[in-house]
């Protein structure tokens, strides 16, 4: 099934929530699946990320690209990310807010006073079981609600006919 | 030689301080930079068309139609369902499963194939699925009373009360517009560069403006009789806005300060105008006496928003007497009238606000390009943890010294619901859930970032491998150096969080007037009243800021 980016990029971040990661790394994991299902990458990563939460890729990644971008002179930052993660790190690069190049073996080069050039948007076809076991993890998130919840919570009536 | 642009003078800006204060986002009136106006400017401009490319509806008004409009180079359509709702199943709240209405701006032209399977989906909204010519996507339910009324008018061949149209102000209520992607819409990224759409929620201003169309066009078809234009003209449309839209301000930082920002530099830009001509001084007087008819005309049921209201009356009466001539022909009129009330309560100095900026649209209508997103989160990350300590203490020293573990600092937690996966607000110390708390509470994490630093400098990086969980601080700290009006400068978990404010900031951006709060976390609005008809689409049709019915 065709769905948007932005639906993409929303339940993979809350599959990453669901699955452990804190909010601001969920997020950049969600842009970044979003830029590699888009560029038609193989999702196998994405799932394997997920797996091993609440360590690997998803946490270590952003700490990997902001180690070089502090290393900025100018604002320009040059250095070289694990080479394991490789497949992934074109992903997070794409997703980056300022320009940045990935080279061979895992070279990175950041220019931290320009914004990102905007990429084409892609449509993106989610594996039905790859769509419902992000959603599984997503759902952990989610507050069951109460009789209580339910009235108080949206804070409307039940009806609202004028 | 290129011409330089100069920007027109301005005085400083308000501060964050004051003008990110929930109580005083909770206090703003639409402006001629709301959304709904540029849109208008916009079509007004073109001397856009709308045309009626299908109707196929019984004499009841239920079935399809489909209405085109053509801006900046493409062409959009409405594609509108209606449907007989039993009364039973008529509700706004998004726990809704059945609606009166239902819509797709659709991109180009609908083919058969389109509109079948967009009259299959869009019943079903959040159940349907949807394509990437499917832009937006929105319900609608009736006021029934009006809907009623009116139509019983036309078939009696007259015209409906005119208090009773004053007194609802809309034929239709809309209770979700969904844009950028949702349910397999199209991405927003795929149509923001085209003209007339760049702007924040434009599409879906697009559509509501439409909607409002196809109310009146509907009433007149079950009535079997036009509807006066000036009556048309005051029924806009109608919206139940509830806690799923108060997160979007939280999580949308960069476009929360350009939009603020936006509103802010065309303040200081009228404030700094030296000296005002007779016209200038003349529409100045006007937009005062329509403030003030506005205010009489706009009542509530609840009683306390209703003591509000009045009070606000008295204020201004009080405060437009520095807008009558003789103080107008002094020297920085504006900056004195701004500082004519600012002892007074926030409604009245918000009110004033959106009052001076409405006459000067040469001053500051160009401020509308900058009120998108185009480049994301871009910020330049922080040097080390003492940068990090610094800007906490320059962009969130409001954050800091509250005891967060205090019930009055932390009563409310903000949560998705199983149900219908929509954000609600739950009370921590007597609901469960808060253990899957939404990040919200950013006063919070940046307090206990701050409380975590080291002594001595060291990378960023470097603290956030031992403190994974502050990393969401981090980053709206590193915001806050570059997008000053960023945050929400309050503690949004705290017992004395009123969702409502958020939800009046973000609809005032739109350009909703006539707020009627039904609790402090839901809200009913007006979008469109007094906005120009599709025919009434002139370059004089900008002049509705704060509609006045029977002016």
């Amino acid at each position: 099934m065709s769905r948007s980016s932005n639906e993409v990029m929303g339940l993979a971040a809350k599959a990453a929530r669901g699955a452990g990661a804190p909010p601001a790394q969920a997020a950049q994991f969600g842009a970044a699946a979003a830029a590699h299902l888009g560029a038609g990458r193989e999702i196998d990563v994405l799932v394997a990320a997920l797996a091993v939460l609440p360590d690997g890729p998803i946490m270590t990644l952003p700490l990997d690209i902001a180690r070089i971008a502090e290393t900025a002179q100018d604002g320009l930052a040059t250095g070289v990310v694990a080479a394991d993660d490789v497949p992934l790190v074109a992903s997070y690069v794409a997703a980056l807010p300022y320009l940045a190049w990935l080279g061979q073996r895992g070279t990175l080069a950041l220019d931290l006073t320009k914004p990102a050039k905007r990429g084409t948007v892609q449509r993106i076809d989610l594996p039905d079981a790859i769509y419902r076991e992000w959603c599984g993890l997503a759902a952990r998130l989610l507050v069951p609600e109460s009789d209580a919840s339910r009235l108080s919570g949206a804070g409307a009536g039940l009806s609202d006919n004028d | 030689m290129k011409d330089i642009y100069e920007a027109p003078p301005q005085m400083p800006l308000r501060k964050p301080a004051q003008v990110m204060r929930l109580s005083r986002m909770g206090s703003m009136f639409p402006t001629r930079l709301s959304f709904l106006r540029s849109l208008i400017r916009r079509l007004a401009a073109e001397r856009a068309q709308v045309t009626r490319t299908l109707w196929v509806m019984c004499e009841e008004g239920f079935g399809h139609a489909v209405f085109s409009v053509d801006l900046g180079g493409h062409t959009y359509s409405l594609v509108a369902v209606s449907t007989d709702l039993p009364e039973d199943m008529r509700t706004d709240r998004v726990i809704a499963t059945a609606w009166d209405t239902a819509y797709v701006l659709f991109d180009g032209v609908p083919e058969a194939e389109d509109i079948a399977r967009i009259t299959a989906n869009a019943p079903l909204q959040e159940a349907g699925r949807f394509g990437p010519r499917d832009l937006i996507l929105s319900r609608a339910n009736k006021s029934v009373r009006l809907f009623a009324h009116v139509v019983e008018a036309l078939r009696a061949g007259r015209q409906p009360d005119a208090a009773t149209i004053a007194d609802v102000g809309y034929l239709m209520r809309t209770t979700a517009v969904y844009g950028n992607g949702k349910f397999g819409i199209a991405d927003r990224a795929t149509y923001d560069t085209r003209p007339g759409l760049e702007g924040p929620f434009a599409a879906e201003m697009l559509t509501v403006w439409l909607i409002r169309h196809f109310t009146h066009a509907l009433a007149e078809h079950v009535g079997r009789g036009p509807l006066d234009p000036a009556l048309k003209r005051h029924l806009g449309i109608g919206n139940s806005t509830g806690l799923g839209m108060a997160p979007f301000l939280v999580t949308h930082p960069v476009l929360l300060n350009n939009w603020m920002m936006a509103r802010e530099t065309a303040l200081a830009r009228v404030r700094a105008i030296a000296h005002l001509t007779p016209a200038q001084i003349t529409r100045i007087g006007e937009l005062a006496v329509r403030a003030a008819a506005h205010l009489a005309q706009w009542n509530v049921p609840d009683p306390a928003h209703q003591a509000r209201i009045e009070a606000l009356r008295a204020e201004w009466a009080q405060a437009a007497t520095v807008l009558q001539p003789e103080p107008l022909a002094q020297e920085l009129p504006l900056e004195a009238a701004m500082q004519h009330v600012a002892d007074l309560s926030e409604d009245t100095q918000e009110l004033m606000a959106a009052l001076l900026i409405e006459p000067f649209g040469e001053l500051v209508d160009g401020l509308d390009g900058c009120m998108s997103d185009p480049y994301g989160a871009f910020a330049p990350p922080l040097r080390d943890t003492d940068a990090l300590r610094a800007q906490i203490e320059a962009g969130f020293d409001w954050a800091l010294g509250a005891a967060y573990a205090d019930a009055d600092h932390c009563g409310q937690f903000w949560y998705v619901s199983e149900a219908k996966m929509e954000p609600r607000l739950g009370l921590r110390f007597s609901e469960e859930g808060a253990a899957l708390e939404s990040p919200l509470d950013i006063a919070r994490r940046v307090a206990a970032a701050y409380n975590d630093l080291p002594v001595g400098a060291e990378p960023v990086s470097a603290f956030l491998a031992r403190h994974p969980d502050h990393a969401l601080a981090v980053e709206r700290v590193t915001l806050s150096a570059r997008y000053p009006y960023a945050e929400i400068r309050d503690n949004l978990i705290a017992q004395s969080c009123l969702p409502i404010d958020m939800l009046r900031c973000k609809l005032s951006f739109f350009g909703a007037s006539k707020f009627d709060p039904k609790s402090d976390r839901w809200t009913r609005i007006t979008l469109c009243q007094g906005a120009p008809l599709a025919d009434q689409l002139t370059q004089t049709a900008d002049d509705w800021w704060l509609p006045v019915f029977g002016a």
